[in-house]
């Protein structure tokens, strides 16, 4: 079963795009549910993005990459 | 099944130097943080972020806007026997708080035989690569390197970060800790991946003083620290295409500077390339060069040197990054002195 890292619709007010700074976990790593794997950034302020559920990282999003609320970054497995 | 003991832990340079700071605040109340913006806002570098929220504003001082006052006073609470790590936001505001760094901090244990030691870390940011400009943008290694008194380290990624960040705190003498904007995972000055690597969750420390060889090579030495560590170590790939070894070090610390670690790779290598984004003439290359020159080490060729060229730092983007050392320019360093 896989399930996705979605950027949540309420993680920031404005109407704007993200960036992602940061994976914290590399593709293909072990990490439990609640463990910090990404950053992203809108307008120099940094959300942490949280694994959903523990197993095998996979990243669909690289670093540098514009993501918006709704968009799925990655998954766990 | 996975393995809890090799569980990947990747940080940033931010949060590993805030880790450090939470972990020593925890085990000694001495410790406190002073600053612009360290407070709520965790540091406009991230490198506070969460100490707030845990110590409290007590502990975790919001500062006004004079460098002059609350450096002063962190000497003063050191000399005192607080530890307080205070921070210089941009190391390019030096200037109106010099005299409390140089002529207070760094000579009060030598003024008082010893009687009077100030264990302050004074952590501030350095570099460019972002268009902020030529008071934002500055490395400055030398300028503070030059002045006995006081240990500087320097940190190429996250595990070196919150090793040197505990052993600053940990030591006697006045340590500036200079951490380089671009390797601090914050997305709008840089990302530099090579930064974000694995870090224990335990606290421990690397030692201040003490240079690692990052990349092993026979052909030449690339001697770096922060930004030109990550030079180097792309260079390293591409003149491994050419069918060229190269060795990189990062030096972490300028005071005490590796000499030792430094003449032994250049020993073997003989060929020396120094990567510092400081300016170049007066500062860290120089006297790099210089230690290997004063050893009398056999050298194949000429050593070179890839450095911030002797100008205030330009606004403009093609400008910048024209004058900024990078990779190309230590390849083509290597392709000139063995021509």
């Amino acid at each position: 079963m896989s399930t996705d890292i979605v950027i949540a619709q309420d993680l920031w007010e404005e109407d704007e795009d993200a960036v992602i700074t940061t994976w914290l976990a590399s593709d293909g790593a072990s990490v439990d549910a609640g463990d910090t794997v990404a950053e992203i950034m809108v307008q120099k302020i940094q959300h942490d993005i949280v694994a959903p559920a523990s197993g095998t990282l996979k990243i669909v999003k690289e670093e540098d990459d514009t993501v918006s609320k709704g968009d799925v970054i990655g998954n766990v497995s | 099944m996975s393995d809890v003991a090799q569980k990947e832990r990747k940080l940033t340079i931010a949060r590993a130097m805030a880790e450090a700071v939470s972990q020593e605040m925890r085990t000694d109340e001495r410790v406190f943080v002073m600053g612009e913006d360290v407070g709520p806002l965790g540091g406009v570098f991230g490198n506070t972020r969460g100490l707030f929220d845990e110590f409290g504003a007590s502990r975790v001082r919001d500062t006004p806007i004079s460098e002059t006052a609350f450096i002063g006073a962190a000497v003063g609470a050191a000399a005192d026997g607080m530890r307080p790590v205070v921070e210089l936001m941009f190391v390019d505001f030096f200037g109106v708080c010099m005299d409390a760094i140089y002529n207070l901090a760094a000579k009060n244990s030598y003024f008082s035989g010893g009687h009077v030691p100030v264990p302050m870390v004074l952590m501030t940011s350095t570099g460019g690569g972002y268009s902020d400009a030529g008071q934002h943008s500055q490395c400055l290694h030398g300028t503070f390197a030059h002045l006995p008194g006081m240990k500087v380290v320097a940190p190429s990624n996250a595990y070196d970060a919150k090793g040197l960040m505990i052993a600053a705190i940990r030591d006697q003498n006045p340590v500036v800790f200079m951490f380089h904007k671009a390797l601090q995972g914050m997305g709008w000055l840089g990302t530099e991946k090579g930064a974000i690597n694995h870090v224990p969750e335990e606290a421990y420390t690397v030692e201040i003083g003490k240079a690692k060889v990052v990349r092993e090579g026979k052909d030449v030495t690339v001697v770096g620290i922060t930004s030109g560590v990550h030079h180097g170590l792309k260079a390293a790939d591409i003149l491994a295409e050419k069918g060229v070894s190269a060795e990189v070090l990062d030096l972490r610390s300028l005071v005490p500077l590796d000499r030792e670690s430094i003449l032994r790779s250049v020993a073997k290598t003989g060929r020396l390339i120094v990567v510092d984004e400081d300016y170049h003439s007066y500062g860290m290359s120089g006297e790099i060069i210089a230690t290997v020159a004063e050893q009398g080490v056999k050298l194949h060729c000429a050593p070179q040197r890839v450095a911030y060229p002797d100008i205030p730092i330009p606004f403009s983007r093609p400008m910048e990054q024209w004058a900024l050392p990078n990779a190309e320019k230590i390849v083509n360093s290597y392709e000139l002195m063995t021509r």
